[in-house]
């Protein structure tokens, strides 16, 4: 190798080695700087994390505040909104406080104005006279549906599919304002023809504020039923309950005096009333076993030679004012001679309860009959309850108005009925007993105000009654009523010597009868 | 038949003494009106319903409603001053 080329090379890498050392120095130079860099970078860095965190503790902070801030603002709204709610129902009760000012305040004026036209009431009162008269009842049209389904043990058996009418005017004639007259006449045309009968007629005096006289003849105040639910725009079945149909219990009425008057014993409404009676007696169509007591229009008191006396008791204890309904309790007993002094004795108790739509009443009653000849007593036991709903209140959703209140007009209705006695007089079933309204009941079918289907003159009969009345006017009613006799085994019938043969087999009728009553 | 002669004798009388006392009772004030009409309008849809539907006064001449409240304090056995108030509440209608 050549020197000069050794010596390049020589050269060259001292040119290389001297390079790199300034390389180096420059190198060393130059990371102090850069570390200062970096650490300056780093604290820049620490820094801005801490303040990152600090911010994003205020951000949190912030948020909650926010959060808490929308929450509050959601209970105003809240506030805000139930204070509107409250402040317009606040308006609508002042505007109904208004209108109810404002209707007392007529009714008030109502009230408070002067009792009207005592001079033109005068002027009619006399032009009437002292002595006024007035003529009220009932009069109803029905329709009756009995398909029997057969003979009562071989006794005659009939079928009903006929129309009937009835008129019951009462006269009532007032001499003076202690005195009145009333007098009933039931017209009808049934099963046989045209009847008439005289229902009651008699005198009541009134003595004082606790006593009333009433003499004559009169419905038989025993229980509620004959006085005061027989008149037919009252029942508000078209029948009555077995107790006081085709085989009667106690006699339907009296020839005597009462003694009669109701005081108050607490709150108005709280009242307490007594009936004391005494008459002819009671009187039946035979001397056997079964027969049926009978009205004293009817026998004329051929089977009595005894008096009678009865007593009857009743109690409301709901005041008027505590809106609890009107209840009635009520006991009664009736006792007397037939047939040559032949004791004859009847008690019962009643109920009637009525609240707002809902109208409820019942009654017991037993009677004992001393029979002659050593034969042993006639007893009878006879009870019914019932209730009916006015439809008054029901309001049927999304059915028009018009045909709501109609329906308002219905009064659905269910009674339940039944007599026990040991037997029954054939006599009275074949040829009808003219215990009914009209008395004219030719028995075996049904009439007014009677179910005579031969069912009800088993010794155990049993009915259940099923109505439906559609009432145009507190005193117009259409009445629909649906039978089912349920008679029960047991008992005996009668012959007119008699003889006594066990009671058989006994149709379970059915009957369906619809009335049209006014009451007057 | 002296004692039922002298019970028909006093019966007469009592009759007669408490007629006469029952017929003085048309005279009342205004302001008794008002509490009959008061108390007979709370009586009358609770004593008719006892037994059936209440019936309006206006269904009636005033006249009448005296015979027919006489017939009905019979049946109900209603207590007199409660009838008194139907009757003037009926009447007033």
């Amino acid at each position: 190798m050549p020197t000069r080329q050794i010596f390049s090379i020589f050269l060259f890498a001292c040119a290389v080695v001297a390079l790199s050392l300034v390389g180096l120095a420059r190198a060393a130079d130059s990371d102090g700087g850069d570390a200062a860099a970096l650490k300056e970078i780093r604290s820049e860095m620490r820094q801005l994390r801490e303040e990152r965190k600090r911010d994003r503790e205020v951000i949190h902070s912030l948020e909650i505040k926010v959060q808490q801030l929308e929450t509050k603002d959601s209970k105003v709204e809240t506030t805000t909104q139930q204070l509107q709610s409250t402040d317009q129902k606040l308006k609508e009760t002042t505007l109904e406080l208004q209108q109810t000012n404002a209707q007392v305040k007529t009714l008030q004026t109502k009230v408070d104005a002067p009792i009207p036209s005592p001079e033109f009431g005068d002027a009619i009162s006399r032009y009437l006279g002292t002595h006024s008269f007035t003529i009220t009842g009932a009069a109803g049209g029905n329709f009756v549906y009995d398909q029997q389904s057969g003979a009562l043990d071989g006794l005659h058996s009939a079928s009903q599919n006929s129309f009937f009418f009835d008129w019951e005017p009462m006269i009532l004639y007032r001499p003076t304002d202690w005195i009145l007259f009333e007098g009933v006449i039931s017209t009808a045309f049934g099963s046989t023809g045209t009847g008439v009968d005289l229902s009651t007629a008699d005198f009541q005096i009134f003595l004082n504020d606790y006593m009333t006289v009433v003499a004559g003849l009169f419905d038989q105040p025993f229980g509620d039923w004959y006085e005061n639910q027989s008149p037919m725009w009252v029942n508000r079945f078209v029948t009555a309950p077995l107790p006081f149909g085709v085989e009667p219990v106690v006699p339907p009425a009296e020839l005597g005096v009462q003694l009669r008057g109701g005081a108050q014993f607490g709150s108005l409404g709280q009242d307490f009333d007594y009936t004391v009676w005494g008459g002819n007696g009671p009187s039946y169509t035979s001397n056997v076993l079964g027969a049926v007591v009978s009205s004293p229009t009817a026998v004329a008191n051929s089977q009595t030679n005894g008096k009678s006396i009865g007593a009857r008791f009743r109690v409301y204890p709901l005041p008027v004012d505590s809106e609890m309904g009107r209840l009635e309790l009520g006991a009664s007993t009736y006792n007397g001679k037939w047939a040559n002094g032949n004791w004859f004795n009847s008690w019962g108790v009643d109920f009637n309860y009525f609240i707002g739509n809902l109208q409820t009443r019942g009654e017991w009653l037993q009677s004992y009959r001393q029979m002659p000849n050593g034969v042993g007593a006639d007893n009878r036991q006879g009870w019914y309850v019932q209730g009916g709903y006015f439809l008054t209140d029901l309001n049927i959703p999304g059915l028009p108005g018009m045909l709501n209140s109609y329906l308002h007009r219905f009064e659905p209705l269910v009674r339940y009925s039944g007599v026990n006695q040991r037997g029954v007089s054939t006599d009275d079933i074949a040829a009808g007993t003219g215990v009914g309204q009209g008395g004219f009941q030719a028995g075996l079918v049904p009439d007014f105000g009677i179910n005579g289907s031969p069912a009800t003159y088993a010794p155990h009969s049993r009915e259940v009654a099923l109505g439906l009345d559609y009432w145009i006017a507190p005193s117009i009613v259409w009445q629909n009523e649906f039978d089912i006799e349920l008679p029960r085994s047991g008992g005996v019938f009668v012959s007119p010597t008699g003889a006594e043969t066990p009671a058989g087999s006994i149709p379970n009728d059915r009957a369906f009868l619809s009335q049209f009553t006014i009451g007057f | 038949m002296r004692k039922i002669f002298a019970a028909i004798v006093l019966a007469t009388l009592a009759i007669g003494f408490v007629g006469a006392h029952a017929s003085a009772d048309e005279n009342v004030s205004p302001a008794e009106h008002r509490r009959l009409f008061r108390d007979g309008a709370r009586l009358w849809p609770v004593y008719c319903n006892t037994c059936h539907n209440a019936r309006p006064g206006d269904e009636k001449a005033p006249y009448e409603w005296n015979l027919i409240i006489m017939h009905m304090r019979t049946l109900g056995n209603l207590p007199a001053g409660d009838v008194r108030a139907l009757v003037e509440y009926l009447k007033s209608r």
